[in-house]
């Protein structure tokens, strides 16, 4: 059977003529798909809400409640399973120098004191070869590079301004 | 700005009593759409509830230029559909809402007449039981279009939809729905026909 126009007016609910009711009518007459579009969509525009039980938002209220404290519990267990798992790596990495240390802790005393007179005379040396080259460079560098040289630093120095200050902002209202 | 975009800012802001407001306005569309997607008065609390919840854990999300309603139906809609297709619901009871007094259909004062009522009432389950075959994007845009009037536009946002895919499920589910019907008529009391409407 053919349904056209009728499966159409009855799927988009379109307003119909006099007319075209009547033909409508007597399609709906002899045929039982339209007949059952028609009764379905019926059904669907006089459907209702359906509401919860009384006490809904005490309910939700108490929900609530108890997600927030499985949230809290969550967070505190992964803070704590968190650092344990931090410190049993840390053990791990750790324990072979630990355990050489306590047995000789002689040596590694020479060591560090050793690494520290290092680092001392090394700082020291590196300071009197900068003091040398600053008071060479002054005698080779034209006036108008010095110019440039520090309007190079000065800019730097604002974009790191800025950047810093951009970053560490607190923004004002939602 | 009205009272509820107040209360999603108070809410957004920390404020668990404004919050409450917006359970105690939208508990109602979103049970129903619960209760009309999962069949099951105890699904859809349940539902409702994680509703309400997903809301609240997500309302730093929500963007102030859609309505809370839609935003609210459509975590709602995602939800069901989501828990629908984890599960295949072997069990679609409707006699539990009569003997539990749930959920609570709000009468309708215009039409006193018992014997309508109870007609009405058989349709009302029937597309109960019809509802539970579609597939579930199907029924939450067949729900969104008629028990909330909501324009294929907006059943597209809230489903994640083109308006022409919403358009063709719409069309397929109301042909669905008339094909299950015209099987079930064929096994029915022949007199039902002579109630049948055909005014628009």
């Amino acid at each position: 059977m053919n349904h056209l126009p009728f499966e159409e007016w009855l799927l988009n609910e379109t307003a119909v003529t006099p007319e075209q009711k009547r033909d409508l009518d007597l399609h709906l007459r002899s045929c039982t798909y339209c007949s059952a579009l028609l009764e379905t969509g019926r059904m669907l525009n006089n459907a209702r809400m359906a509401g919860p039980a009384a006490g809904f938002t005490a309910r939700f209220q108490t929900h609530l409640a108890e997600r927030k404290i499985a949230d809290r519990r969550l967070k505190l267990w992964g803070a704590f399973l968190f650092t344990l798992g931090g410190l049993a790596l840390l053990m791990w990495l750790t324990a072979p120098y630990i355990a050489s240390f306590l047995t000789s802790p002689a040596s590694w005393i020479s060591v560090v004191v050793g690494w520290f007179v290092f680092l001392g005379t090394t700082l020291f040396a590196l300071f009197d070869a900068g003091l040398v080259i600053l008071s060479v460079i002054p005698n080779f560098l034209p006036p108008f590079a010095w110019m440039v040289l520090l309007s190079m630093i000065a800019g730097v120095a604002l974009l790191w301004t800025v950047s810093i200050w951009r970053l560490v902002r607190v923004p004002q209202g939602v | 700005m009205n009272d509820e975009n107040a209360w999603v800012l108070q809410a957004q802001q920390g404020n668990d009593g404004a919050f409450t407001q917006l359970v105690e306005t939208y508990q109602k569309p979103v049970y129903n759409l619960c209760y009309r997607m999962l069949g099951e008065p105890e699904l859809a609390e349940d539902a409702a509830q994680e509703t309400f919840l997903r809301a609240y854990q997500n309302l730093h999300r929500y963007d102030s230029s859609r309505a809370f309603g839609t935003w609210i139906l459509s975590i709602a809609a995602h939800y069901c559909i989501d828990r629908l297709r984890k599960k295949k619901f072997s069990v679609f009871s409707i006699d539990a809402e009569d003997e539990d007094g749930m959920p609570f259909e709000v009468a309708d004062p215009a039409s006193p007449d018992p014997e309508v009522e109870s007609v009405t009432k058989e349709d009302r389950d029937h597309l109960h039981i019809l509802l539970k075959d579609l597939d579930p994007t199907d029924r939450a845009a067949v729900i969104m279009r008629y028990w909330y009037d909501y324009s294929e536009v907006e059943i597209a946002q809230s489903l994640k939809l083109t308006v022409s895919a919403v358009k063709s499920r719409l069309h397929r589910s109301r042909r669905a729905l008339a094909g299950m019907w015209q099987e079930k008529m064929s096994h029915a009391r022949p007199e039902r026909r002579s109630r049948e409407s055909l005014a628009f």
